[in-house]
């Protein structure tokens, strides 16, 4: 049957379209219509069903920061999920705590998502409140000075920059605390 | 007697009878622009590739500047050789390809000399934009919209060229380059949409599933396509050979324009998507091996008793090796794919390596091969130097997989590190920093290839033309 595409340009265009929008469709368009999940706000105050707690959007300095984070690309080195791997919970918790297992009601306010595809750094979906101001502003400084072996790269400009500092590092303490994880609220300021 | 026939035919093989080639109907303006700034792009977004492998080894190598930190030069990487480099390359070839198998004229050589000058445009702007951070945080889609629409426009025009000259044609039957390059056209219109505008209007889980369709296929269904396109019309036509099957180039066509598009949620395995779409995405990743394999066969079997011409001809050497590539890459896809093999790789360095096989190792190669079979052709001369054309070949080929094979096993060894969490996550980076030297090394090698490559092709471009050389050409 495909044979008339060989002669015919008009055939072949509606053939090579059909066959692309049968996967096409049903991949992108079906799949939000079918699982709520990819646009219902995370929200659960039964701590009977797990871990508790309440998807808010970010503040203006923390819009403000997670676009510095954006523009000097952070996220092509750090990935934000914590994926369904034994290892992601217990690499990524901390203090003796597994971290939770990031799910799509997490991230519903995100744009650009930041999921990442790379991880040359460690995964930053439960980072927030692991570390202090102070800590970050070292860090940021230059890494290698806090975390001997590191291979990122000092950012002066933003240690330096008092209104992007705290901006950036008051969007990097909101990473992960939709879910209330910490069982004693032991999130650094 | 056969092989007369078959030749003939242009819609079975693009082996056409020699013509006199003053008599040549072609213009070839478009191409010209088109290649040779390919080939100047390739150049100077390789010396950005190796400014970001040098900073994997010493992380302060051009730190200081905020313009040409790590988080800037990436995406200036990744766009400049897919853009600036890749997608003009093909785009050229097929403004050389299209016309000669339809047996006309390219329907508008100023339209095609517009479309030249506005995607240079449009790269100048992604380079300014990219340095200085506009990013939209998106993979392969970083570049402001203003940029996008300009893509967009872009494409209409090539499109409407490519369809034009497609539609005047004089031979009847198309040829299998053509289907792949109309699909190209077709299906980058609306995977670009999807990924450049439709992501704009979505967040979260679901503009990342339309991000990963997106970035999925920006390899799959445009540089795969055109890609096989180039190798589909180069092959045959450079060891004058017929293609060994149509039915296999019509398998392999049709199971590629209906698996491929299934498979963009496969970057999210184990992620936080649906279970349901990551299972319907493994499924139709291992059947992409059908389409992979028709066409690798396919090339494979019209070299049969011709391999010896490998040892002659740069272009061959190319086109084979990326074949080869293309059979490797799309064999560790469908395999990363798997649940149990991406707890391992995902993530990794793994990745890198993988994907370079296939934009470089495979498409680049397609490209290259291309080029240098058609520059000659269109600047009615002969390529400066063979020995020089041969360097470039084997500086590419074993740097490519110098740094191929060190990303696969790092990767795998990294994974495996990650996966027991005694370990600190610091100890698997400073574990990981001889495999990042081996890179660099591979990459001084490859972009030693770029340079032999492009400074053959600028001589070439340059050197002497005219009757005398065109009369040379034709007896050989």
């Amino acid at each position: 049957m495909l044979h008339k595409a060989d002669y015919s340009a008009p055939f072949f265009v509606a053939a090579a379209l059909t066959l692309f929008f049968i996967g096409g469709i049903l991949t992108t368009v079906v799949p939000p219509l079918i699982d709520a999940s990819w646009a219902k706000p995370f929200e659960n105050s039964d701590p009977t069903k797990g871990v508790t707690g309440k998807l808010v959007q970010l503040n203006e300095t923390e819009q403000k920061g997670r676009k510095i984070y954006i523009r000097e690309g952070c996220w092509y080195c750090h990935t934000q999920q914590i994926r369904t791997i034994l290892a992601d919970t217990k690499r990524y918790g901390w203090r003796g705590v597994d971290a939770p297992i990031s799910t799509p009601d997490e991230f519903v306010y995100d744009a650009p998502h930041l999921f990442g595809t790379k991880r040359t750094g460690p995964d930053l979906a439960r980072v927030g409140g692991k570390y202090n101001e102070q800590w970050h502003k070292a860090h940021f400084r230059n890494p290698a000075d806090l975390v001997p072996g590191s291979i990122m790269p000092p950012f002066p400009w933003i240690a330096d920059n008092p209104e992007e500092f705290k901006a950036l590092v008051a969007y990097m303490q909101t990473l992960g605390r939709a879910k209330n994880w910490r069982p004693d609220n032991d999130y650094e300021k | 007697m056969q092989k007369e026939e078959l030749i003939q035919n242009v819609g079975e093989t693009p082996v056409a009878p020699a013509a006199k080639r003053s008599d040549s109907i072609h213009d070839d303006t478009t191409a010209k622009i088109f290649i040779a700034s390919s080939v100047s792009y390739f150049v100077i977004v390789g010396l950005v590739a190796l400014i970001i492998a040098a900073k994997f080894s010493m992380p302060s190598f051009l730190g200081s500047v905020q313009y040409l930190t790590y988080g800037r030069m990436r995406p200036l990487h990744v766009n400049g050789m897919l853009f600036g480099w890749l997608l003009a390359a093909d785009m050229g070839l097929m403004f050389y390809v299209v016309p000669r198998l339809c047996g006309v004229k390219l329907w508008s050589e100023k339209l095609g000399i517009a479309t030249g000058i506005l995607w240079n445009a449009i790269i100048l702007g992604a380079v300014v934009s990219l340095v200085m951070g506009w990013n939209q945080g998106l993979e392969y889609a970083e570049l402001p919209t203003l940029l996008d629409v300009g893509v967009v426009v872009a494409w209409i025009m090539f499109g409407a060229n490519i369809f034009g000259t497609i539609a005047t044609r004089k031979y009847n039957a198309m040829y299998v380059s053509l289907w792949y390059a109309m699909g190209t056209i077709l299906w980058t219109a609306f995977v670009y949409l999807t990924g450049n505008f439709a992501t704009l209007f979505t967040t979260g889980v679901n503009q990342a599933n339309l991000n990963w369709m997106y970035v999925h296929n920006a390899v799959g269904l445009i540089f795969t396509p055109v890609g096989l396109a180039i190798a589909y019309y180069f092959i045959p036509r450079v060891s004058n050979n017929p293609l060994y099957s149509h039915k296999l180039s019509m398998i392999g066509f049709w199971s590629l324009a209906f698996v491929y598009v299934w498979t963009g949620a496969h970057h999210m395995l184990h992620g936080p998507i649906s279970q349901w779409l990551q299972t319907i995405t493994i499924v139709f990743s291992v059947m992409l091996l059908i389409p992979v394999w028709a066409a690798v066969y396919n090339f494979i079997s019209t070299m049969r008793g011709q391999w010896h011409q490998l040892r002659e001809n740069v272009s061959l050497k190319f086109l084979m090796s990326g074949v080869v590539f293309y059979l490797l890459t799309c064999f560790q896809g469908p395999m990363h794919s798997l649940r149990a093999v991406n707890a391992i790789v995902s993530k990794t360095d793994w990745i890198p390596g993988h994907a370079h096989m296939a934009v470089l190792g495979a498409f680049s190669f397609f490209a290259i091969a291309g080029t240098y079979h058609v520059v000659p052709l269109i600047f009615k001369t002969k390529l400066y130097s063979e020995a020089l054309a041969n360097w470039s070949f084997w500086l590419f080929l074993i740097g490519g997989l110098g740094f191929f094979v060190t990303l696969w096993l790092g990767g795998f060894w990294q994974g495996w590190q990650w996966n027991n969490p005694a370990i600190p996550f610091i100890d698997t980076v400073v574990a990981l920093k001889p495999v990042w030297h081996v890179r660099l090394g591979s990459g001084f090698l490859m972009f030693g290839g770029i340079i032999t490559f492009a400074y053959n092709i600028l001589a070439t471009i340059l050197g002497p033309k005219g009757e005398e050389m065109e009369a040379n050409v034709a007896v050989a």
